[in-house]
């Protein structure tokens, strides 16, 4: 057993560190008022190979691995959550496509979006659902050789940006949910102006409105009635993208009560003269590291799945996990902070807002731990 | 137009921890000083705007080197050069490590020109480049701020405490660049994951003809300021102020 990060493994850890200080820091604070990520970042993230990073080199990726993503997500998201978080919709889109796609749509839809030059989308949920598949409205009706989408999906990520979005809607023929890839801005395509959400400024929420868009059959992924399994295994990889911006969420609350808590000054000392105070950081750096183990060891499973369900379970294991103690440990962190904690110029407060997040995406607590039971006990 | 750039392996100075008021060493990563990575830099952009030539990063140092290179070699060095040796090189002192890299520099064929770091990221003696450039028998010329290839000349910009000079100097030359010269390129994903791909000569220090007296070590004894004795004396009004003064013979009677 090694646990140790090898030098390439370090690099990219650096070099995303290295770009978010630089690039991404002078500019978080206005992603944060705007809700907006300037052009500058995504072509600099594009640059570095940040958006292919997990993908093989042939579909225009870096050959980095889950594990090169994750570290660089990490970081990345310690400086601005809501730029890990355009590339974690991203990326879950690639890895679905990845792990479903033909020889020719990978060719097709991945490799733009391996480069940069798309930015990918899922639209599963909807204004009626987002964690029950057979509640889906959106409808594919087939015509020919054609299907025509109808229906709005609620709450997705990056939908304003250029590139391909797999929709998963039920279809006429099965009448089961379908997935397809589809082409953001194609007739039909229409969205609703940004959610205002609690945290994670910048990575932008908004419904999409499919009027009458023709999606040709040879669009469908994985075959049709596969949108459920295809859901499952595309989330499961999606569950790596989340934790790891929670890890990068739990590293800077990690360091901003460190600081504080050196800084705040009682009676001349330092606060961390105060047990309490201690074994809050105590506490903060343990729950910090068993998510950051349990992380990096999901996303080494995923660079090679052998069986779905089992990484599916290991998924919704971590995400369960992850996804709460981040707000445990957050509430260690403001805690530390005492009244200056709820100031929005104490970085804290951010992360207050970005850390109730994670438990509600991506599959909401319940619904992993009702995953991961239904594996234990062998029900899926 | 062939570059060498000389790169000293030191601790990574963000991951070093204190205890007790000392450095701990032990299990720190290993990196380049940025200086260091700022010739790497200038010898990218000089090759890069030459449209042909190579950069060849000469190291000398422990074994973690064939490791920590493959940063320079991400970054855009083409090859290395590494002289290793388990711990002799650590703490060697600059005459030592000067005749080492001269030693492996003389293996390489057709050098235009070698870049130094003005001092290294860790002891910052900023010996190194004039070292090596006496020992190769060649012109030097320090803190460069902007470095541009005439034919068979570099005209340097050297930035001073209160003047600028610019210079000009036949090549092969040493050139010391300064901090300030550029912003050393961040690597993408795909340079790293290749870097450890390129071309590396590594040499055992005991192979190369350096004669006897290669094993001079810096021994450190403190990293403290040294330690001056306060008296502490309070006061509580100006005149006793003036008392003490007086008592201690600081100002006259
Ligand atoms: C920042 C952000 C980004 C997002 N990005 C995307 C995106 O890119 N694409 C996309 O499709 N969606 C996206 N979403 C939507 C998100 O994935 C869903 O909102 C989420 O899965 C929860 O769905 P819901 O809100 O409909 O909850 P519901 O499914 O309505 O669940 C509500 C509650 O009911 C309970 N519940 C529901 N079903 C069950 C059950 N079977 N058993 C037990 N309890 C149950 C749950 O515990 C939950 O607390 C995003 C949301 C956010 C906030």
């Amino acid at each position: 057993m090694d646990f140790s990060l090898s030098k390439e493994q370090l690099m990219i850890q650096n070099m995303a560190r290295e770009f978010a200080e630089k690039s991404i820091l002078p500019v978080a604070q206005q992603i944060e008022r705007e809700n907006q990520i300037p052009d500058e970042i995504l072509e600099g993230l594009a640059g570095l190979g940040l958006f292919g990073i997990a993908y093989p080199e042939e579909y225009g990726g870096g050959g980095g691995g889950y594990d090169g993503y994750a570290l660089a997500m990490e970081q990345i998201s310690k400086v601005c959550g809501g730029v890990a978080m355009t590339l974690s919709a991203h990326c879950m889109t690639l890895s679905t496509i990845m792990a479903f796609g033909t020889e020719e749509q990978k060719q097709k839809y991945m490799t733009p979006g391996c480069i940069g030059e798309h930015v990918l989308s899922v639209a599963f949920t909807e204004p009626s659902t987002g964690s029950d598949p057979k509640q889906l409205t959106s409808t594919a009706v087939k015509q020919g050789d054609k299907y025509i989408l109808n229906g709005t999906k609620r709450f997705i990520s990056n939908a304003n940006w250029p590139g391909t979005i797999l929709v998963f809607a039920i279809d006429s023929v099965t009448n089961k949910p379908t997935a397809f890839l589809v082409d953001k801005w194609c007739e039909g395509y229409s969205i609703s102006e940004p959610w205002d959400k609690i945290g994670m400024h910048g990575g932008m929420l908004l419904d999409v409105y499919m009027k009458d868009i023709e999606v040709p059959a040879e669009n469908i992924l994985g075959g049709p009635a596969m949108g459920y399994p295809i859901l499952q295994l595309g989330i499961s990889y999606g569950k790596i993208g989340v934790c790891s911006i929670t890890l990068g969420a739990m590293l800077s609350a990690y360091e901003e009560a460190m600081k504080y808590a050196r800084e705040k000054m009682h009676r001349d000392k330092p606060i961390t003269k105060f047990q309490a105070v201690q074994l809050r950081l105590a506490s903060i750096a343990s729950l910090y590291e068993a998510s950051r183990w349990m992380t990096y060891r999901l996303a080494w499973l995923a660079n090679n799945v052998k069986d779905p369900v089992q990484f599916a379970k290991e998924a919704a294991l971590t995400k369960t996990f992850v996804g709460e103690t981040v707000i445990d440990l957050v509430r260690d962190a403001m805690a530390i902070h005492g009244s200056y904690g709820l100031i929005n110029d104490y970085k804290i407060s951010q992360l207050w807002r970005d850390s109730i997040i994670a438990p509600q995406i991506e599959g909401v607590t319940d619904m992993q731990k009702t995953i991961a039971a239904a594996v234990l006990l062998g029900a899926i | 137009m062939n570059l060498v750039v000389a790169m000293k392996q030191i601790p990574d100075l963000q991951q070093i921890r204190f205890s007790n008021r000392r450095p701990v060493l032990a299990d720190v990563p290993k990196s380049f000083g940025n200086i260091d990575k700022n010739a790497l830099e200038a010898a990218v952009l000089i090759k890069e705007s030459y449209g042909d030539g190579k950069v060849t990063v000469v190291s000398a140092g422990n074994e973690e080197l064939e490791d920590t290179i493959k940063e320079a070699l991400a970054a855009g060095a083409d090859e290395a050069f590494l002289i290793t040796d388990d711990n002799a090189l650590d703490d060697a002192d600059s005459s030592i490590v000067a005749q080492v890299l001269t030693e492996a520099i003389k293996q390489l064929e057709d050098v235009d020109l070698l870049l130094f770091g003005e001092g290294s990221g860790d002891n910052y003696s900023g010996q190194m480049g004039p070292r090596v450039a006496k020992l190769l028998d060649l012109p030097m010329v320090g803190y460069a701020s902007a470095i541009e290839i005439k034919g068979d000349t570099a005209i340097v910009v050297r930035t001073l405490e209160d003047v600028e000079e610019v210079v000009e100097v036949s090549l092969p030359a040493v050139i010391t660049v300064q901090s300030g010269i550029n912003e050393p390129r961040i690597p993408s994903v795909t340079q790293i994951l290749k870097a450890g791909r390129k071309p590396k000569t590594v040499q055992d220090l005991e192979d190369l003809d350096l004669g006897s007296d290669h094993k001079n070590q810096v021994v450190t004894i403190d990293i403290l300021a040294p330690e001056s004795n306060r008296k502490q004396i309070k006061v509580n009004n100006a005149s006793q102020l003036l008392d003490a003064l007086k008592n201690e013979n600081l100002i006259g009677g």
